[in-house]
């Protein structure tokens, strides 16, 4: 397997290391995405990285004629997937003082995590020296007026409390050293519990396949001391790939600096318990410039699990009215 | 590809797997590599890429703007892959867990005259818990690895807690049932026959409702919005189902015990069928009203399209049976005709009543605005985080709910 050392999370040998040793190291590190969405230029490079790396069917090449997005959502056989959201509104951060001119000044490695490789990462030895965000439209934007992309990598999210996991009666979805969720193929029965119970709509079963699949967060990558295939083909650092909470800390840090920008939209989608209480916090998060739902997220997620305590009591209350009914119904029948 | 020429080995690779990997420079050794592919044609991911329709009345407007955003109104989640097997298990498991709980009840309190009617309830009992298995099995992705079910125990899962359910409760219900159908059984079987009734009996409880908790522990707005009254919809339903099988099928008249006695096996089933039938009605409607309750739109697949349509029917079917069981009968030819047709009656309604649930949770997934309305009105995570915390699943010591002992191990360590 390819590796360069430049590129690793957790270098090849230490990986060796612990699983010669039979166990995991000190502590398991907890992995994932900051998905920064106003960095996101819609090349779609990472579905291709993705489907390529995975070795993933294609999807039968639909055209869906409402956008430039084609796939349209994730599935079985996508595992990453770009919205584009076409909008009557302005760009975010667009005519405030700071559009532009003073967005040329931010050194581009800022951007990056460490040992992440930059935007060119197939041809190292060009590196911007710096990036202007939001894009500037320039003319086109003028001539448009109100309007403007938002385009934003979908993946897997990697839930706290997932959904999917707590709902699987094979144990076949289980949770990973790294933090995600997985779904072992050779354990699946193809039940589609699962499907019903994300509450993202990120896991499907593939029909002919019979098995319910999602994204893995690259588990033999990440096993090889890789990263996820998507981030590494990212050429923009939308997709960001490191420790979650130190993508927190940063992530946090981009939403501030982005403040002060003038995109006052910026807001963090899932990145802890305190935002998004039903699942917990994502293990793979966002950062938006409008509502969830024009992205297709749920504004409040909650996994089911979360509610189904009272459910069972309500279960119990009828069955046993109906005991009740059968026991009645024969002491009675038998008297009159 | 060799000088340009279209490679006849890399075409048939194509249209195999959709992958384009050629075998003589990749091999398949990828995270998706081992998806089967069998109509690349068709595509795996294409069922929802058109917009659904949203299910308006005629002549009826919602602006974009009472509406709220979406992506182009795709669905935000993906709809249940169950297919027909699934409501016809709901059907299956509830008629032979509620036969089950009648059986015990009749032995245990029915006394002389209610033999029959025992007989009956065990027979049905088992044969219902071996066709909900088959269905199960069968909408299976992958049929053959169905005792993969229990490979864990995961009370967070209640599909996980029916599997174990359906299987113990299968068995008691066969041991209940053999020395009905052999007639020779020795004694010994007669009593473990007996004790394994009272067993059935009480597994078939859970057995009648939990489907109801299955369903309502999914992210599908409308099915997640009814979680309190489903449950006991679904126990009623059942009720009713068994109620209607053993109006359907009933003793042998001359063969049965003469006087008043032989009476009362119809007898009780009648008031059991009357009194869940009402009951049923009542719960249904009180589904509505919770549903309701969550948010308007995660109520409409209850009223309008085909699942409001087929829950309409179900209503009608289940409050006509009722009306039927309700005339005044005279002489057992009376007696058997209107029992036969309030029995069908019935059969039909809570067929058609779990066709419509499922149905309805498909429309409703299929619907982002019944899911962004119900947690922009505050009905999805916050609220459990305002009330007491996110809500864990109690378990039994030493067992964990929700599967994390998988945690440090990893995938195939």
């Amino acid at each position: 397997m390819p590796n360069a050392p430049s590129d690793t999370v957790l270098s090849a040998g230490e990986a060796l290391t612990r699983e010669r040793a039979g166990r995991p190291g000190p502590a398991p590190r907890q992995m994932g995405f900051f998905t920064d969405t106003t960095l996101c230029i819609g090349c779609k490079a990472c579905e291709v990285a993705c489907k390529q790396w995975n070795q993933l069917p294609d999807d039968g090449f639909a055209f869906t004629g409402m956008s430039l997005d084609n796939t349209g959502h994730l599935g079985a056989s996508t595992w990453r997937h770009v919205a584009f959201v076409e909008r009557e509104e302005p760009l975010p951060g667009s005519g405030s003082p700071r559009d532009g001119a003073a967005a040329a000044t931010l050194p581009f490695a800022e951007l990056f995590p460490a040992g992440q490789p930059g935007p060119t990462s197939l041809l190292r030895d060009i590196a911007p020296s710096h990036i202007e965000t939001p894009v500037p439209l320039g003319p086109t934007e003028k001539a448009l007026g109100k309007f403007s992309w938002l385009m934003m990598s979908d993946v897997c999210k990697h839930c706290e409390r997932a959904g999917c996991l707590e709902a699987c009666p094979t144990g076949a979805i289980l949770r990973t050293e790294f933090g995600s969720v997985y779904i072992q193929p050779d354990v699946c029965n193809g039940c589609g519990y699962c499907v019903a119970a994300c509450p993202f709509g990120v896991v499907d079963r593939r029909m002919d396949d019979g098995r319910a699949w999602k994204c893995t967060l690259c588990y033999d990558r990440q096993k090889a001391g890789m990263i996820p295939a998507c981030a590494k083909a990212c050429p923009t650092a939308s997709i960001q790939f490191g420790e979650v909470s130190e993508l927190r800390a940063r992530a946090r840090s981009r939403v501030e600096q982005l403040h002060s920008r003038g995109v006052s939209q910026a807001y963090l989608y899932g990145a802890d318990a305190a935002s998004q209480p039903g699942t917990e916090g994502l293990h793979a998060f966002f950062l938006l410039c409008d509502q969830p739902e024009v992205y297709n997220l749920p504004p409040d997620p909650v996994v089911p699990t979360a509610k189904i305590v009272r459910s069972w009591w309500a279960m119990a209350a009828g069955v046993l009215s109906l005991a009740a009914l059968a026991v009645g119904s024969a002491v009675t029948a038998r008297r009159s | 590809m060799t000088n340009g020429t279209w490679d006849p080995t890399f075409d048939a690779e194509k249209t195999r797997d959709a992958r384009n990997v050629a075998p003589d420079l990749g091999a398949l050794a990828g995270e998706g590599a081992l998806q089967r592919v069998r109509a690349p044609e068709r595509g795996g991911d294409q069922r929802q890429l058109e917009s659904e329709r949203p299910q308006r009345r005629p002549g009826e407007v919602v602006s974009a703007e009472a509406e709220g955003p979406s992506y182009y109104g795709l669905p935000v989640l993906k709809d249940p892959v169950w297919r027909w097997y699934i409501p016809a298990y709901f059907f299956t498991g509830g008629l032979s867990g509620a036969c089950a709980v009648l059986g015990a009840a009749a032995q245990a309190a029915g006394g002389t005259g209610t033999e029959g009617l025992v007989r009956r309830c065990r027979v049905a009992a088992a044969a219902g818990a071996f066709a909900s298995a088959g269905l199960l099995i069968a909408d299976l992705g992958r049929p053959a690895r169905f005792l993969n079910m229990l490979r864990v125990f995961r009370p967070t899962s209640p599909m996980n807690m029916g599997a174990w359910l359906l299987s113990e409760f299968g068995g008691e219900a066969a041991v209940a049932a053999l020395p009905v159908v052999w007639r020779d059984a020795p004694r010994w079987l007669v009593r473990a026959g007996d004790l394994a009734g009272y067993g059935a009996g009480i597994l078939g409880l859970p057995l009648v409702g939990y489907t109801g908790v299955l369903i309502a522990n999914t992210a599908v707005p409308v099915w997640q919005g009814t979680r309190n009254t489903l449950p006991i919809l679904f126990a009623f339903s059942g009720a009713v189902s068994a109620g209607a099988l053993l109006q359907l099928w009933a003793p042998r008249w001359l063969h049965a015990q003469p006087g008043r006695a032989r009476h009362t096996g119809p007898k009780m089933v009648l008031r059991f069928g009357r009194v869940a039938k009402a009951a049923e009605l009542a719960v249904s409607f009180a589904l509505d009203r919770e549903a309701a309750a969550r948010a308007p739109r995660v109520a409409w697949p209850l009223h309008r399209g085909a699942s409001g349509a087929m829950l309409r029917a179900a209503r009608g079917l289940i409050a006509a049976s009722l009306v039927v069981d309700l005339l005044p009968r005279r002489g057992w030819r009376q007696r058997r005709a209107l029992a036969v047709a309030s029995g069908a009656l019935a059969m039909a309604g809570t067929l058609l009543l779990r066709f419509g649930v499922v149905q309805a949770g498909r429309a409703s997934a299929r619907d982002p605005h019944a899911t962004f309305e119900m947690q922009r009105r505050g009905r999805g995570g916050t609220e459990e985080a305002k009330n007491r915390g996110v809500a864990r699943m109690p378990s039994l010591p030493g067992v964990e709910a929700t599967g994390k002992e998988s945690s440090v191990a990893g995938p195939g360590v």
